[in-house]
């Protein structure tokens, strides 16, 4: 794990703002993670995969990361962690999590979680309620009972392609090299703009998804987070760039 | 048959209603979230031109899988998604069939999904 530095961490905004290179958003994304991990896990009571967690954090990361001015003279850490945890808070909300789940509903989604990603990787792409069902040895009501408290789509993350090594880099980072061409979306003039405002995964989700035909599951499995996590992520984005084509948006 | 006035806030309904449907119809999960924003998708287009008091749904299993239509009353006769829009594309992704049907005041998505074959097995 990289030790965190505050010299280090001025001196990356310092060349980020003075050169705009990419590497060291990176970097200092990397340097950061920790943060994010250790904000996380304050979540990880309420049935979430801490992956996904994570990922959602660091997404919180980017944008402090994206919107941090050196000259305010404040820490970044404490810059940041608001942008962090409110990326997490919105997340939960978005969820609908202040309906309460029966904790008999929780446990079962939590164990169909399992089940799904062991039969994605099992039958090659993802599969059905009566599959879920015979599985599970619960009826298909059950299952739709569990998936409809929104918990249970998740496919991938607890089987995903391990990241979780100290040094291992963001997984953000590894779909940067994925073949993404704005290009390919300028054609829709009016939203090339609101396209460039996405975080990469995002426009990456974007294009995988409704350029290159990729299933949820896929590109679950290529991001490294879950087939649920993907869905929500595609949801928004619509929802954004709809907004965004009428006025203003944020993402 | 699903019904409902034509705001954005009673769209989620219509992605529910066809959720639970085809969730239920042995579609695969990657499935069943592709309908839901499908449905969405076109509803959202019907109602920038909504003139009359509902958007509807309709879910029809089929042999191949299921087809889904969406309507509502509008002004005119063009159709409601432009063909080289972005909807259109996002449309496309997700259905495996794709038209609009326009006749004198009216607009229906007609999207349909074709289930894949569950029968087999494991192909590892």
């Amino acid at each position: 794990m990289s030790t965190y530095n505050r010299e280090d961490t001025k001196l990356l905004f310092a060349e980020l703002q003075r050169t705009g290179d990419q590497t060291y958003r990176e970097e200092l994304a990397r340097l950061h993670l920790p943060l994010v991990e250790y904000l996380a896990k304050r979540f990880k009571d309420r049935g979430e995969p801490l992956d996904d967690l994570v990922q959602v954090g660091s997404v919180g990361l980017l944008k402090a990361i994206d919107r941090f001015d050196l000259d305010r003279g404040v820490e970044f850490s404490t810059y940041a962690t608001p942008t962090i945890v409110g990326e997490l808070k919105r997340y939960f909300r978005d969820k609908g999590w202040a309906v309460r789940v029966p904790r008999r509903l929780q446990e079962l989604s939590l164990r169909l979680n399992k089940i799904i990603a062991q039969l994605t990787q099992d039958l090659g792409r993802s599969p059905t309620v009566s599959e879920i069902a015979k599985m599970a040895e619960v009826t298909e009501e059950e299952v739709l009972e569990a998936l409809e408290s929104g918990q249970a789509y998740s496919t991938t993350s607890l089987d995903a392609p391990s990241g979780d090594d100290d040094d291992a880099p963001l997984r953000v980072d590894r779909i940067g090299q994925e073949d993404f061409r704005l290009e390919n979306l300028e054609y829709f003039a009016s939203l090339a703009p609101l396209i460039e405002q996405l975080p990469e995964r995002e426009r990456t989700i974007l294009y995988l998804r409704f350029f290159k035909g990729m299933t949820q599951s896929k590109i679950a499995e290529h991001v490294g987070i879950s087939q649920m996590h993907v869905s929500r992520l595609l949801t928004r984005i619509l929802e954004f760039l709809r907004e965004g084509m009428e006025g203003d948006a944020e993402y | 048959m699903v019904k409902v006035p034509p705001t954005a806030g009673h769209l989620a309904l219509l992605r529910t209603a066809v959720g639970g449907f085809a969730a239920r119809d042995h579609f695969t999960l990657d499935q069943v979230d592709d309908l839901r924003m499908a449905v969405e998708e076109s509803a959202v287009q019907l109602l920038r031109h909504a003139t009359g008091d509902f958007i509807t749904l309709e879910v029809k299993a089929t042999e191949p899988g299921v087809e889904v239509r969406v309507h509502a009353e509008v002004a005119g006769s063009e159709p409601v998604i432009d063909e080289s829009s972005f909807s259109w594309t996002i449309l496309r992704a997700l259905a495996d069939d794709l038209r609009i049907e326009m006749q004198q005041g009216h607009a229906t998505i007609v999207l349909t999904k074709h289930r894949i074959n569950v029968t087999s097995g494991p192909h590892r």
